[in-house]
Parts: C-alpha cells; structure tokens; sequence
C-alpha cells in the first residue's frame, strides 16, 4: 500500500491561508467605510432616520466644509448602543438623533442646549415639544422632527352616496370623517360590513392595535387626563384613576369593529390591513400619508383629518425626535453648531420619505399644497391643548415594554377586567419606581 | 410479497412522508423570504399573504442594492466572518489537539471552562469590548468586530474539534513519528489532512456564528465596518418596515453562505461522520 502524500496540498492550503490572513488583515484595519476623517462630524441616527437629516448634513457640509457621518443603527438597537456608550464615558458619535422618550433617561449624558432654546426658537416649536425638551430644568435636545397620529379614512367610502344616504339614515346625521368618540365609534360600526355578500365581514370601520401603546396613550389624553400614566414631577401614579379607565374602555369598545388579531396587532400590521383596502379608517402616524404604496387599492383615495376628541377634547402623541450631544463628545461646540444649523434649515426634511418637520413655521408653510393635506391635521392634533408628551421618566421604556403593551394585550382579549388590568398596571409600575 | 417485506415498505414511506413535513416546515421561511423579495411593495404586505407573487418585479432588489451602506457592509461582512474563522480555527486547532492528546485533568477542566464562557450572555461583555476595543485603537473596525466574534466561535469551535482529534487513532500519530516526524509534523501533515472534514465544519460554523451575528455588530461598530445584519435590521423604523427591500437583502445576504454550504458539502458530510465507527 502507498501512502498518499499530503505535503503538498498542506502547503498549499497554508499558502492560501497566509495569503487570506494578509489580506483580511489590511481590509479589517479600517473596514470597508473607509478612514474616518479628524474633522467630520459624526451623527448616529435610527434606521430610517438618516435620509431625514440627509439634505441638512448635505447642505452643512457645503457651507462649513465640514464633513457630517450619519451612522444609521436599528432602532431597535439604537437605545442599547447609545445607552452602554454614554454609560462607558467613551463616545463614538458627536450628536445623537434621540427617540422623545428615551430623553428622560439619557439626560445625565448628555450637555446642555440651553443657549439654543431662544425665545424665537420655542415659539416656533409645538408647546408639547418644548416641554419634552427640557429636562431637570435643562434643555438636553432639539427636536429635528415630530411627528402624531392623525385620523386617516377613505375617502371613497366617505363621499360615496349611498353610503351617506344610509348613515344619515341611521345616526341621523350626516356622514363625515368622524371628530369626536362617538362619531369614530359610529362611523366604524357602519363600515363593518360584507361589501360582497359571501356572508363574511371583509371591511372593518377600524382596527385597534393591542401591540402598541402609544394609541390608547392619546386616548388617554382625549379624556382630559393631564398626566398620562404618572406625574413625573411628583411621583403619582395616575392610571389607576377613572379617565385611564374611560380611555380603556372606549378603546376596547372598537373591538366589535375591527378585525380579529388585536393583541398582536402593531404599526405595520395596521397599515398594512389599510392599504389593503380592509379599513375604513386608521389612527395613524402622520408621515404615513405619503407612503401609501402606488398599487394599493386605496392609492388616491385617502383623506386626513386631526385625531379625534373625547371630553377634553384632540389630542395625540407627539412622536418627536431629537437631536443631543453627548456630554463625553469631543466636538461639543462643533455639535451644537451643526443642531443649530439643523434646526435653522428644519424645512428641508419635508421632501424626505418621512416628510416630517419640527418647526410651526415649516408645517404652516405648506397650507394648501397638494399632497401635504396631513400637514393640518398633525398641525391642528399637536396644537391641541389636550396633546401631551408622554412622561419623562427615566424608567419610561421599561414601563411600556414591561406594564402598559402587555396590559393593552390582555385588554383586547374578550371579556377582560380593564378596571383589574389598569390596578394590576399600578402596582407593576410602582414596582419599577420603587 | 411477505408481511415483513410490506410492513418495512409502510415505515419507509411513512418516514419519507415525515422527512417531507420537516423538510417543507424548516425550509418554508426561507423560500417565503426568497418569494417575498419578487413581491411588488403592496402584495409583500397584503393581508392575508400569498406565497407566490402575482407580479414579479426585481424593484426590491434595486432599493436595497442602492441603498447607501450596502455594498461597504456586504464587503465588511466578508473581511469579519473570514477573519474570525481564522481565529477561531488557528485557537481551536492546537488548543483541542492538546487537550485530546495530553488527556490531563487540567485539559478536561479547560475544554468544560470554554464551553461555560458561551453561557455568560453577549450583553454582559459587549460594553467591556467597547471600552477595550476603543482603548486599544481599534474601534469601529473589523479586525475588532472579529475579535468579538471570536469569542462566540471559539469554545464551540474547540469542542467540535476536540471531537474530531479524539476519532483519529493515536496509532497514525505514532506512524508517523516512527518515520521521523515531529509531534507538530504529525499534527501538520498527518491529523489535519485526516480531520479535514471536521476542519470544514468547524470552519462554517465559525464563519456562520461570525456572519449572522448582530449586538456585538451593533455596538462595536459605526461608520467604517458596520456589518450586513445591521444594515437588515434598519429596513425595521420606528413607524414601519419595508418587507420587500429587507427581504431582498435577506436574500442577497444568504447567498454566500449557501454557496460556501454547497461548496464544502463533500467535506461537511465527511467530517460529520468522523468517528461514527470508531470502534
């Protein structure tokens, strides 16, 4: 018998492998980036969020020559990178893009904006933004966008004759993207039907998302609660009290309208069950009237309208983000100056695929321009009195994750106790706090 | 035709049957990405779903191509996953040698203490390797993120390969060092080609664990060596996810390693069965 010789093809896999090594070696040194330059400005925004801030890092860049990296991260991610960096004191990012809920609880990492907020400034920003804004007495971040949910219906159903005919018949009065409770609940009852008599429901008047919280937060503030949840200035846990009970119950009481899956039923799904023509109207995050995709059934036939009122009257949420500087930065002055210049040109993020803005000035300039029709209705929800941001608590994130969506999922099941769900709610936040 | 015969045709065919079940099962998702990224934007989101697209259309596969950061995370990708299997195999190969070789309580105390590091979770040293990684000079760059996925690699890779030394009989060894080679001669020229197959399988699973991996991707890198599953994960906003871009770069992503699978095949079935008659 003869021994196969392997020496040779040793040689050469170690030859390949050594050239391998090499090679990977000199790419991993830098990565395939490229080498970050000394005088660039690095700016870590959530996914999505980096075309926002686009053609402002664009245009900073050509009046400054300084260069501005946007680092995109999952949003998902992006709370735990910026959390363990600003925990560690070792930052690789000049400005972070902050979700308005995590503000709260990345304020001792973050420096001062104080000398940003002039008169002028907070008078051309929503009154629910500037307070969010501030911190402990600090302004920790500059909003860059805001966003709220707005009501979204169809317009083919709405100004359908027939269908008017009927409501009006029905409700008696006439048939009309709904303003208040009673309207919403009205109308939803009325567009849950077969529409092509095979005995089974195909339309629903609404959906009711059980995944999500930030929907039943603004019904919350509809009822005229000032303090959603807790007041973060003197520790009370208000959702125990009869108006977080009210919201409860009128959100829940769409169930009969909407359709089955509520308690996983989140962002996407709901706008996805609207596309497809399967809702007559949607609670939504304003961006989303731009973003209905051309071969939807219900491309063109979309209107939006202010959230709708309980006794306190509109209100929604407002889904802003801000722009903060690491307190650990190297380039604070750097970093302010380019918020500054962000905020000054806020109005080129509208012709972005969010199409959202911050400033009053920039959401009323586009007062009868086609295809902005969700302008006014974010304007008028977000100018509302009854608007208000959510908590500013430190431990805000956590309460959603671990307390109010799984409370909102057992709610949306058949025969729940919201009164029982909303003290449970309670005393698992008071757990949290303590 | 007797009853044995029939009764032996009837398991035969019934297990067919449950291999096809787990087959389509396990495979489904994969092929409903793969469909789902022909969709048009509006059917990859119709409620109900359907599995085959009505309309085929590359649209998703342009969007996510010529999205910025693409085609730098794809290389990124590559240059981490290549480099951290090389780690792990240049570690893993002489670490499970010695421990199979020698036999010593010391060994055995080891090979149990690599495999106990797998189960303290990624979180807990991922804001470590940061400050580590940023102190050395290496942040952001995929010599680090290889490091970091190194150590994810390594216990497992270990293991695997002390399994694959431990079906080489020590008589070959012996042979050759009767013909005058050294213990690394032996090692070199001798076990290696011989655990070949095992070399393979280690190989991808430590490219696979490097490739797919995403909180140490996350934290450790940003502008310069962010890797492919992140760049994923950002089709996913805060107020959407675009099904069809994602599920195309899903796609485009998966690519490499089913070729790389295919490529190795020989070897991963050969190295699979080292040792299984090891008597």
């Amino acid at each position: 018998m003869t021994l196969r010789d392997t020496s040779g093809r040793v040689r050469t896999a170690s030859l390949a492998t050594a050239l391998a090594t090499a090679g990977t070696l000199a790419l991993s040194g830098c990565g395939a980036g490229g080498a970050a330059a000394e005088d660039e400005l690095t700016v870590v925004v959530e996914g999505g969020g980096l075309a926002e801030l686009q053609p402002i890092a664009d245009l900073y860049e050509q009046e400054t020559g300084t260069t501005v990296t946007l680092v995109e991260l999952p949003y998902d991610g992006l709370y735990d990178r910026i959390q363990t960096e600003l925990g560690s004191g070792s930052v690789s990012f000049d400005v972070a893009a902050l979700d308005a809920i995590w503000l709260s609880a990345f304020t001792e990492g973050v420096s001062p904006l104080d000398d940003l907020f002039t008169d002028d400034v907070k008078a051309d920003l929503f009154p629910g933004l500037v307070s969010e804004a501030q911190v402990g007495g600090q302004y920790v971040g500059m909003p860059i966008f805001t966003n709220s949910e707005i009501l979204y219906y169809r317009t083919d159903l709405f100004e359908d004759p027939q269908h008017q005919a009927d409501f009006e018949a029905q409700y008696g009065y006439p048939l009309a993207p709904p303003t208040t409770w009673e309207q919403y609940r009205d109308a939803a009852e009325f567009f849950t039907m077969d529409t092509d008599g095979d005995g089974q429901i195909d339309l629903y008047g609404t959906d009711v998302k059980g995944a999500v919280e930030t929907e039943w937060l603004a019904t919350v503030s509809q009822t005229g609660e000032e303090h959603m949840v807790l007041d973060p200035e003197t520790g009370e846990i208000t959702i125990g009290d009869a108006e977080h009970l009210e919201a409860l119950d009128y959100y829940t009481s769409l169930l009969p309208y909407a359709p089955a899956g509520a308690a996983q039923l989140d962002w996407a799904g709901a706008q996805n069950l609207f596309y497809q023509g399967q809702l007559a109207m949607m609670r939504f995050w304003g961006h989303a009237y731009t973003q209905t995709p051309a071969d939807s059934p219900v491309a063109g036939q979309i209107g939006a309208a202010p959230m709708i009122a309980g006794e306190g009257g509109v209100a929604g949420v407002p889904g802003a983000w801000y722009l903060s500087v690491p307190a650990a930065g190297t380039k604070q002055d750097l970093a302010k100056d380019f918020i500054a210049f962000a905020y000054e040109h806020n109005e080129l993020s509208m012709d972005t695929s969010l199409g959202l803005v911050a400033r009053i000035s920039a959401f009323e300039s586009q007062a009868g321009v086609a295809g902005r029709e969700n302008y006014p209705a974010i304007l008028e929800t977000l100018n509302s009195p009854a608007t208000r941001a959510r908590p500013a608590t430190p431990q805000w994130q956590e309460i959603v994750d671990t307390v109010l969506t799984p409370m909102l999922q057992k709610a949306v099941e058949p025969g729940a106790d919201n009164a029982a769900l909303l003290q449970e709610a309670e005393a698992q936040i008071e757990a949290i706090l303590e | 035709m007797n009853g044995l015969e029939t009764r032996r045709r009837s398991t035969k065919a019934i297990l067919g049957v449950m291999l096809a079940v787990i087959l389509v099962l396990y495979g489904f998702p994969f092929v409903y990405l793969l469909l789902t990224s022909f969709k048009t934007p509006s059917e990859a989101i119709a409620v109900p779903p359907s599995v085959m697209p009505n309309v085929w259309t590359l649209e998703n596969y342009v969007a996510a191509l010529a999205k910025e950061g693409v085609v730098p995370a794809l290389i990124n990708s590559v240059v981490t996953a290549v480099l951290s299997t090389l780690f792990s195999l240049v570690l893993a190969v002489p670490a499970a040698y010695a421990v199979t070789r020698y036999r010593t309580p010391s060994g055995r105390v080891f090979v149990l203490a690599a495999l106990v590091t797998r189960m303290v979770p990624t979180i807990a040293i991922g804001a470590p390797l940061v400050e580590t990684m940023r102190a050395m000079g290496i942040g952001d760059t995929s010599f680090a993120l290889a490091i970091a996925h190194t150590t994810i690699s390594l216990p497992l890779s270990i293991w695997l390969m002390a399994s694959f030394f431990e079906a080489v009989p020590d008589e070959i060894e012996e042979a050759a060092k009767m013909d005058g080679a050294s213990r690394l001669g032996a090692l070199w020229r001798v076990v290696l080609p011989v655990v070949s197959g095992g070399l393979a399988v280690t190989a991808i699973f430590a490219f696979l664990a490097s490739w797919n991996e995403f909180l140490f991707a996350l934290l450790l890198t940003s502008v310069r060596a962010q890797t492919t599953p992140i760049v994923i994960a950002n089709f996913q906003t805060q107020f959407g996810l675009d099904w069809g871009a994602m599920t195309a770069l899903a796609a485009v992503y998966s690519l490499p390693v089913i070729l790389l699978t295919l490529v190795l095949q020989r070897h991963i079935v050969a190295g699979l069965t080292l040792g299984a008659v090891k008597g």
